[in-house]
């Protein structure tokens, strides 16, 4: 058993509403152009990254998004 | 660019308005005269405590400050003046704690009388302001966070006031041609007008900026790194009256847009400073009529101006692996260059030359060690560490490097003008602060800089002005403790003073009754001792002038 005064990231099922969630983060993509969809999900990882707020989890997700079996080939 | 102060020709602007580009008189700089020194037809080479090579910000400000302590360097300069040759100013913002050193060197007043004093700094991203801070809000010092000068200024009043308090040796025309650095002494040669000489210094101090050749000659390795982003500064004289703030934009309209900086220095001379593409032919968007339409585009029509100076730049940083090699010590950008962002480079020379002149003081009067002087190193490099991390940061976020960063940048400046939490972000400088210095073994908490808070009638910039003395700062003490505090005074370089633990001071220091807060002579916590023993006042000065350090050395010999 590891015990950790810091949070990690999580990577059990945390979110309240999954379905849901994806849903409203497709709707958000509705009707825009590639360019400004990816101008929207910028402005959403920032907005989300302050949620976090702790810099080693929000260390820990960047590495993990870019985890070279999650790129596309 | 010295063809720069011609009155350039009127040209036609774009075919439809013709404007005359109308250039300010150079500014005359004082000019020093080449005196024959005594080391020339001397039978033998003198020697001296102390040599600076250099009479740059760096360079003068250590004369100024051992001048002070009395200790009378020899300063060698190739040139006979101040400045960059030419009218432009390379440093203009003056932070904080350099203002603070200047007050004890006794050059604040002039330089506070004849610049642009500020605290407020506003961020633009297109027409929206997108953060704005005043650095007035985290002050307690009697010197503001910062004052805009002309850096040619700054060193002409470090030279008047190092040639009034005469305890020093200014020699201009002197280019130094080579350093050897001996066990017991540093020979330097010089080359004057009347000839050439060899000196010999106990200490040398190489202080001759970015492309020293002494540092190169000798094969230190500073790691260099060019930047691409290129910038023009076009320093215009106006009389329109502006705010007296730091106005900086990310992406400006009138910049095709890239980044603008707009800064007020004395004389009514602004600073405007515009990146530039990447690819940029740097003579055609240095020339009059091209600046000109540049700063038509942001200040409009009617604005009626001089220029100064234009001059495109790339910036470049580098750190020298090690600052103090046997008896030859590194300070300024010969040591360290970062970028032009937070006024992070002038600063830190300054600072350096605080950093050193207390322990050159002390060394040289046998109250510490040479290895104190090693402290220099431990503490001035990751400082620098510090200064290029946070320069590059703010370059990066000036200048992204792909569609993406682009992109990443443009969410910060939109949530930016919405929200709180984004302006932390906006990066247009972090404007240069005192470092704190990490634990050593002179400093085992790690040492952070004091401001200069007002208390008892005086400032601790002038308690800590006369000679080389720590100040003990004993909160609330007793009489008794003080007499007791007062007996270490005769074993160490330090005076005591009660102070009052709901005073300015102890706020500043989180001290309470009972603590001693020992402040070194550059105005930096040595240690803060809570329930204070004269016993542990002097252990933290032993571990202060790095004395176990020397008999534990002297031991083992």
């Amino acid at each position: 058993m590891s015990v950790s005064a810091k949070p990690v990231m999580r990577t059990d099922a945390h979110m309240a509403d999954p379905d849901g969630f994806y849903e409203a983060w497709v709707a958000a993509h509705e009707g825009l152009s590639d360019e400004e969809s990816n101008d929207l999900d910028a402005r959403l990882v920032l907005l989300l990254a302050n949620q976090v707020g702790d810099a080693e989890v929000l260390r820990a997700c960047i590495a993990e998004a870019r985890e070279p079996g999650l790129r596309r080939t | 660019m010295r063809e720069c102060y011609a009155e350039a020709p009127p040209r036609y602007n774009g075919g439809m308005s013709a404007e005359t580009w109308k250039f300010a008189p150079a500014y005359e700089l004082p000019q020093w005269p080449f005196v024959a020194p005594p080391d020339l037809g001397a039978g033998e080479r003198i020697r001296y405590p102390v040599v600076i090579a250099g009479g740059g910000l760096a360079g003068l400000t250590l004369a100024c400050d051992l001048a002070l302590r009395g200790v009378r360097a020899v300063v060698l300069d190739e040139d006979d003046t101040v400045g960059v040759k030419g009218a432009s100013s390379r440093g203009i913002c003056y932070a904080q704690k350099s203002l603070e050193i200047f007050d004890r060197l006794g050059i604040y007043e002039r330089i506070r009388a004849k610049g642009i004093t500020w605290s407020v700094g506003r961020t633009f991203s297109g027409n929206d302001e997108v953060y704005t801070f005043n650095l007035q809000d985290d002050s307690a010092s009697e010197q503001p966070p910062f004052i805009n000068l002309q850096q040619f200024y700054l060193e002409w009043f470090l030279v008047d006031r190092i040639r009034e308090l005469d305890a020093s040796d200014l020699r201009w025309k002197s280019r130094v041609t080579r350093v050897e650095n001996d066990a017991d002494a540093v020979v330097v040669e010089v080359e004057t007008p009347a000839g050439r000489y060899a000196l010999e210094a106990e200490w040398f101090i190489d202080a001759t900026g970015a492309n020293s050749r002494i540092r190169d000659a000798m094969g230190l390795e500073v790691n260099p790194s060019r930047s691409t982003d290129r910038w023009c500064i076009t320093d215009v004289r106006f009389k329109t009256p502006f705010p007296t703030q730091r106005w900086t934009w990310v992406d400006a309209p009138f910049n095709e847009g890239r980044a603008v900086w707009q800064h007020l220095m004395a004389d009514d001379v602004w600073r405007l400073d515009y990146q530039m593409a990447e690819d940029c032919d740097l003579e055609a968007i240095s020339r009059p009529e091209v600046a000109g339409e540049r700063l038509r585009a942001q200040l409009g029509a009617d604005v009626e101006f001089e220029f100064v100076w234009i001059g495109p730049y790339q910036y470049r940083d580098h750190l020298l692996e090690t600052f103090r090699v046997g008896r030859m010590l590194f300070i300024g950008d010969s040591a360290h260059v970062v970028s032009p962002f937070g006024a992070r480079g002038g600063n830190n020379g300054i600072q350096d030359a605080a950093n050193l002149g207390w322990k050159l003081a002390l060394v040289l009067a046998g109250e510490a060690g040479d290895e104190l002087l090693d402290s220099y190193h431990a503490e001035r490099h990751p400082a620098a560490v510090e200064n290029l991390t946070v320069c590059r940061r703010t370059a990066r976020f000036l200048a992204p490097r792909s569609r993406a960063e682009h992109r990443i940048r443009r969410a910060v400046c939109a949530l930016a003008k919405r929200h709180e939490f984004a302006r932390r972000l906006a990066n247009t400088g972090r404007m240069a602060q005192a470092n704190a210095y990490p634990p050593s073994a002179w400093a085992k908490g790690g040492a952070r800089s004091v401001q200069n808070v007002a208390f008892d009638g005086t400032t601790l910039m002038r308690c800590l002005a006369g000679g080389t003395r720590f100040l003990g700062l004993a909160f609330d003490a007793d009489a008794a403790t003080l007499v007791r505090l007062d007996e270490l005074a005769a074993l160490f370089p330090i005076d005591f003073r009660r102070v009052d633990a709901a005073g300015p001071l102890a706020g500043q220091l989180g001290a309470a009754a009972g603590t001693v807060v020992v402040v070194r002579p550059d105005a930096y916590v040595a240690a803060s001792l809570a329930d204070a023993t004269p016993e542990a006042v002097a252990e933290a000065m032993r571990d202060a002038l790095g004395r176990d350090e020397r008999s534990r050395l002297e031991a083992a010999a």
